[in-house]
């Protein structure tokens, strides 16, 4: 109203904010200045699933790296049903006890039908070789959830599978697993604050007889991620991914593995623009990698790998098409 | 005295061994069980599992007709 009433008022903070131009960066701040006075300790919110406490660092610094020729056809018959072709031509990293890598020339075809529904999620994935791939998630309550998981080939005792029952309360979330070779798992993850999550899992192997027991903590915010995790099988890893803006974000990760005394730590991009998605990662082992996906048309997808390995001189290229959801 | 010891001991285990036989019988009858069932399973799965799939995706709504099946459009 009167230019003297403004000037009284503005010494406290008016709720209303001081220019136009500020006024559209301004209100989710104001949010945050208001919410650590109405945090509601009863009412916090649910924290990530255990196993992805460092998905946002995952997704940015593992892509499915590849090398060869890589084409995947996806055909929805239904909303809820579809089928899946894919072929890969190439060399596919054989684990190997030496520091030489062992490439063995691989090429596959492989069917796979996903039945999706809300409740129920069925996918399964058949190679020409013969292994079987299945995952199944069904909700059997609204918070009680049955993962299977497994991998099935015709030589015998190589299969694996994991049976995974998720219970999901309010503010936390537990889960148990069982496994082949008398492999039992549990896991509990606990929300402290709107932002910070403490978690912890213990497993145990029955054949080997060993036994672990892991601490994990997970604090976010809208524009960042940190995560930290000690196991001790001596391994610690953290994570830190920042949000730059709606397009960017990068991450960066540490891993110690205290029996093997082996260090790691990366530093990756993610760009996630309209028409592609550009990935890459720096290692300290010496690895540089990329990976790009980039959208040609509407439900065709072109996709570059690359990695490339300066202290084992070991170059991987890769490319391919997707086609379909 | 090595001998009683060795002696006394052997008995104590023949005893128990015995005790345990029937005892470990009902187990190891229940894990052979378990184990064959284990085996049907997993081959049922493995052959089974995809047409599964394919046969609970047919019969959801909205039907898809058999032909979309197997061509690529």
């Amino acid at each position: 109203m009167g230019s003297s009433v403004s000037h009284a008022a503005a010494p406290p903070p008016p709720p209303s904010p001081p220019a136009v131009g500020l006024a559209v960066a301004l209100p989710p701040k104001q949010d945050e200045k208001a919410e650590p006075k109405n945090v509601d300790w009863l009412n916090l919110p649910c924290p990530v699933p255990f196993e992805e406490i460092q998905r946002e660092a995952l997704m940015s610094l593992k892509p499915e790296l590849f090398e060869g020729l890589r084409f995947d056809f996806t055909k929805g018959l239904n909303q809820r049903f579809s089928l899946s072709h894919s072929i890969f031509m190439g060399s596919m990293e054989v684990p190997s006890q030496s520091s030489d890598t062992f490439k063995v020339p691989t090429a596959h075809y492989e069917f796979g039908a996903n039945f999706l529904d809300p409740k129920l999620m069925l996918v399964g994935r058949v190679l020409t070789d013969g292994r079987l791939n299945a995952r199944v998630k069904c909700d059997l309550t609204d918070n009680l959830t049955l993962k299977i998981n497994a991998q099935l080939t015709n030589e015998p005792h190589f299969s694996q599978g994991m049976f995974n029952f998720d219970y999901k309360g309010t503010d936390y979330r537990t889960q148990f697993q069982i496994g082949n070779n008398a492999f039992y798992g549990a896991n509990y993850i606990q929300s402290i604050s709107p932002h910070l999550s403490l978690g912890t899992e213990i497993f145990w192997l029955g054949h080997q007889r060993k036994s672990g027991i892991g601490f994990a903590a997970r604090y976010n915010t809208d524009k960042m991620v940190a995560t930290g995790q000690v196991a001790s099988t001596g391994i610690v890893a953290l994570s830190y991914v920042q949000k730059i803006s709606e397009k960017v974000s990068l991450a960066s990760d540490f891993m110690y593995n205290h029996l093997t005394q082996d260090v790691t730590s990366s530093f990756g991009y993610d760009y996630i623009l309209r028409q592609c998605r550009l990935r890459g990662k720096l290692d300290s082992n010496g690895v540089v990698a990329a990976f790009l996906e980039e959208r040609l048309n509407m439900g065709v997808n072109f996709i570059l790998s690359a990695e490339v390995d300066h202290r084992k001189k070991d170059y991987k290229f890769g490319f391919g098409m997707t086609v379909g959801e | 005295m090595a001998s009683k010891a060795s002696l006394k001991g052997k008995g104590k285990a023949g005893k128990g061994s015995k005790a345990s036989e029937e005892g470990s019988s009902a187990a190891k009858c229940v894990k052979e069980w378990s184990t064959w069932a284990m085996k049907k399973a997993k081959v049922i799965t493995h052959y089974g599992f995809i047409p599964l799939i394919i046969v609970i995706g047919m019969n959801s709504e909205p039907k898809p007709q058999l032909y979309q099946l197997l061509s690529p459009v």
